[in-house]
């Protein structure tokens, strides 16, 4: 392959100190991410999905190993670099929204542009194109608690996409949501894919990981399987699942 | 700039989110502000209207006294030692060549009496003074109705009295006090002339006097041996000369030789105008005492607001962090929003001192101009609070773990 990786991982470690005890949360990570690539990152919980998402994320950093996104180094960045990187490089979707209260649909989605300093007319064109993208053209003056759960996700998306980022990062998108809505959503991250986007979608759902072109399994700190989305999934299912056993993991 | 003003709009919608509790933080801060520009209003408003009121006098006049006219803290002991200034010594100055208008004044003890007519009688709030002629001059009075007394009446010992506006008015309702008599310790004095209305000066009326000649005046009060003797130089311009010739002669009927002090004081305008402004000083300089003060006060309840509001907002600041904000700009966000408050309230104590000031003036009739430099310096001192008590929360706010803040509810 002659093209260079988004995101390449390697033997990527974050230890953590709890009182006399280390607790390896990561131990040794190593994975390659391409460009337009849709991977579901699948575990149970405490097997480091969260942590690997805070580092991918650029939100924390490694006891170890390497990580660079879009050529960049990401362990030697100062504070401010790492802002940049996460304003330039990253678009945020968190499971509880993660949305500010007090500002419409449109000042959230507009916000990663304010901290990339565009003037307020470009931040407001962009902000209404990104809510047009993801079908809430007519509700980007209200507030999030005039919102459904799934309006909510999708200015959520919006604002994800609003910089036009290199890697939309998706951590339990529907876990908020009910199994119709959480379906939408991932209707709509599997559009973003077809457009083009290049996506890792954290969750502890494995249906939602079979339904991902690729699938990396995490467990212990390890990955534990990397490969096709159905395959991964039903690799680590329990021996027998019932959907509410699934849901209630 | 792009940041700074995005920051501004962040901050007002805080303080628009929660009106009440930004109006009672801001107490102190406004308190503050309210006082410097009040009381610097009624300082300023006393000093235009005393410089207007020694304008009266003149120019070339000059007071000599006994006691001297400073605010504040005098060794009484010191200068009750002093012998009496007596009237022969006042009517010596009158050969003086620069000398012109000699006005040698008694006053009671200084304190005010009831004046009366067989039907009604004053509030006893009524300054007795025992004067000469001179006194219309050295003290600017302009007569409205009949006549000031005169050489004549002084020579002849005419019981006479020229009384202020409002002992006309209270006196003699809806008619003329001239040539009607009135009575001062039960003594019997016939009114000739009624002076010009001069209005109120520091809140207190100026028109609540009467003048009699000295020698009823002794009679009437008990015998004043000590005067005071306003001089009127005979031209401005020979001021300098007057006081030279008036010291010299006081000194050698005052027995004082070589470089014995002086046992008297002489004020003009200028030195009352100079005493005033230390006056005003002092009141100046306990004004910003009790402002630092409130504004102590005042950046701590910004202080303590501002942590209240990066703790309710832990998981915004993280979000923002995690949406590219960088530390700095947290920091700055938080500054401007404690500043924004305090400025706030800032303008608020401005509003409030300068409204109580102008209501002074337009419903008490007390002088009060509010001065530029005091709005500023409020407003200065209220952004300066904000920063300095901004600050600690500023960098708390700026120094959370994104992943941590975003957990928080």
């Amino acid at each position: 392959m002659t093209e260079a990786p988004l995101i390449s991982v390697e033997n990527l470690t974050r230890h953590y100190r709890v009182g006399e005890e280390e607790v390896r949360a990561l131990d040794g990570v190593s994975f390659d991410v391409m460009r337009g690539e849709w991977v579901a990152v699948v575990g149970q919980s405490g097997s480091g999905k969260s942590t690997l998402m805070n580092l991918i994320g650029a939100l924390d950093t490694a006891t170890g190993g390497s990580y660079r996104i879009n050529g960049k180094d990401v362990e030697h960045l100062s504070d401010d670099q790492l802002a940049d990187l996460r304003n330039n490089e990253i678009g945020f979707v968190f499971q509880t929204f993660q949305l500010l209260s007090r500002s419409t649909a449109l000042a959230n989605v507009e916000l990663p542009l304010v901290y990339r300093g565009l003037p307020r007319k470009e931040r407001k064109e962009k902000a209404v194109q990104a809510l047009e993208s993801v079908g809430l053209a007519n509700r980007m003056h209200h507030k999030p608690n005039e919102l459904s759960g799934g309006q909510r996700q999708r200015v959520a998306i919006a604002r994800a996409l609003v910089g036009n980022p290199s890697l939309l990062l998706a951590d339990e998108p529907t876990g908020n949501l009910d199994s119709a809505t959480g379906e939408e959503i991932i209707r709509l991250f599997g559009e973003l894919h077809k457009r083009g986007h290049t996506i890792m979608l954290v969750t502890h759902e494995p249906r939602l990981a079979a339904r991902c072109p690729r699938a990396i399994r995490l467990s212990d700190g390890k990955v534990v399987a990397d490969g096709p989305g159905a395959e991964v999934a039903s690799l680590g299912a329990p021996p027998v699942q019932s959907p509410q056993a699934g849901a209630a993991a | 700039m792009r940041g700074f003003l995005d920051n501004l709009g962040l901050a007002f919608g805080t303080l628009k989110g929660n009106p009440l509790r930004s109006l009672l933080t801001l107490l102190g801060i406004v308190i503050g502000a309210a006082t410097v520009v009040g009381m610097m209003a009624l300082v300023e408003g006393f000093r235009i209207s005393v410089n207007k009121d020694l304008e009266g006098l003149g120019a070339g006049a000059f007071q000599v006294q006994k006691w001297p006219a400073t605010f504040g803290h005098v060794d009484r002991a010191k200068y009750a030692k002093r012998p009496d200034l007596t009237r022969e010594q006042g009517e010596a100055l009158r050969s003086l060549p620069h000398v012109g208008h000699v006005s040698i004044e008694a006053y009671h003890n200084g304190r005010p009496e009831r004046v009366a007519t067989r039907d009604r009688a004053t509030k006893p709030n009524i300054q007795i003074v025992g004067g000469l002629p001179d006194y219309q001059y050295a003290n600017a009075i302009t007569v409205a109705d009949g006549r000031f007394f005169t050489d004549t009446d002084i020579a002849v010992g005419g019981r006479v009295a020229v009384v202020g506006a409002d002992v006309a008015d209270v006196l003699f309702p809806g008619e003329s006090a001239v040539g009607k008599e009135i009575r001062i310790r039960s003594s019997p004095f016939t009114v000739v002339g009624v002076a010009e209305r001069r209005g109120s000066t520091l809140g207190g009326s100026q028109d609540g006097w009467v003048v009699i000649p000295l020698d009823p005046f002794y009679q009437v009060t008990g015998k004043v041996t000590n005067h005071n003797i306003a001089i009127q130089a005979t031209t401005p311009d020979d001021f300098n000369k007057a006081q030279d010739e008036v010291i010299a002669r006081l000194r050698g009927l005052r027995g004082l030789r070589g470089i014995q002090e002086n046992n008297f004081d002489i004020y003009s305008n200028e030195t009352l105008t100079g005493t005033f402004n230390q006056f005003a000083a002092v009141v100046a300089a306990a004004t910003f005492a009790v402002t630092l003060l409130a504004l102590v006060v005042g950046g701590i309840g910004v202080m303590n607001i501002m942590l209240v509001s990066v703790a309710e907002r832990t998981r915004e600041i993280g979000v923002r962090m995690a949406l590219g904000a960088r530390r700095r700009r947290i920091l700055s966000q938080f500054i401007i929003e404690a500043v924004t408050l305090s400025l706030l309230g800032g303008l608020l104590g401005v509003l409030l001192g300068a409204g109580g000031a102008v209501m002074a003036r337009e419903v008490w009739a007390i002088p009060s101009s509010v001065p530029a430099w005091a709005v500023l310096l409020s407003l200065l001192s209220a952004s300066g609070a904000g920063v300095v008590f901004g600050i600690y929360p500023a960098i708390r706010a700026s120094r959370l773990d994104p992943v941590e803040a975003m957990r928080t509810e």
